[in-house]
């Protein structure tokens, strides 16, 4: 009896020392692995821009490759420091690198939707601090050729079902766009599968000069 | 099993207790670089696309 128990008590010890362990690598572990991808896209990206000789391509095209960086996200609000690279796809070997253009919709600063989605937590939390975003925020996408403004116009919670966020004219399956907006898109609350949180914004400058 | 782990290890007790560190530093290792990320896609966490 005193055997059996003992080997239980030891069993238990063993499983809660892994899965501390377990929290550890997804808040630190996915946090490095994502971080050292970032690293290695900025400095890809910057190559491929030219911004390290001074002048960036006038005409240059967007190469969507999955799992590859095309474009970076900055939001003042999470600090001046606070850059990821978008990579095109949303699946989780993509939501693993950072921040992930929705396949389908538009390209940024283009007319339609440009949803991007990002992890809450893990992967170095990108969109962690999502709901702080307000009305009049500012996301930078910034692109080979261009910075691309948009202003947040409204935020909302919805179920994980509502696929309509992801239209070309959000909540609107059916209709034409005729403005560039953009969707953030993360998960609410933290680490669950509930909820999304929706931040809907609306361009308003490219390359900082306002649009007509 | 630690009770019988300890009585298997080789040597003195400074012996032992490096060899028992370097058992629980490989498992941590096998748990962090192969177990884990094999099973964090398994798991319900963080869902952040409308499916």
């Amino acid at each position: 009896m005193r055997t059996v128990l003992r080997a239980f008590g030891e069993c238990c010890v063993t499983a809660g020392a892994a899965v501390m362990l377990f929290l550890a690598y997804l808040v630190w572990g996915t946090a490095l692995q994502a971080s050292q991808h970032q690293h290695a896209f900025a400095t890809q990206l910057q190559q491929e821009w030219g911004t390290g000789h001074g002048a960036r391509p006038v005409t240059a095209r967007l190469h969507l490759v999955t799992g590859k960086p095309f474009a970076f996200i900055r939001i003042p609000r999470f600090g001046a420091k606070w850059r990821f690279a978008i990579v095109q796809g949303t699946g989780l070997p993509q939501l693993a690198l950072g921040p992930g253009h929705v396949p389908g919709t538009a390209l940024p600063g283009r007319i339609g939707n440009f949803a991007v989605a990002a992890h809450r937590v893990t992967a170095g939390n990108p969109f962690y601090r999502l709901s702080d975003l307000r009305r009049g925020d500012k996301v930078m996408i910034e692109t080979a050729a261009t910075t691309y403004t948009y202003q947040v116009t409204t935020t909302e919670l919805v179920l994980p079902d509502d696929t309509a966020v992801l239209d070309p004219v959000p909540g609107h399956p059916r209709q034409h766009p005729s403005t560039a907006v953009i969707t953030l898109i993360t998960c609410d609350p933290p680490w669950t599968g509930t909820h999304r949180i929706i931040v809907f914004g609306s361009l308003e400058a490219a390359n900082g000069a306002l649009r007509p | 099993m630690y009770p019988w782990l300890w009585r298997h290890l080789p040597g003195g007790v400074t012996s032992k207790l490096a060899c028992t560190i370097l058992l629980a530093l490989a498992a941590a290792a096998l748990l962090w670089l192969v177990v884990f990320p094999w099973l964090t896609p398994h798991l319900p966490l963080d869902q952040v696309m409308p499916r």
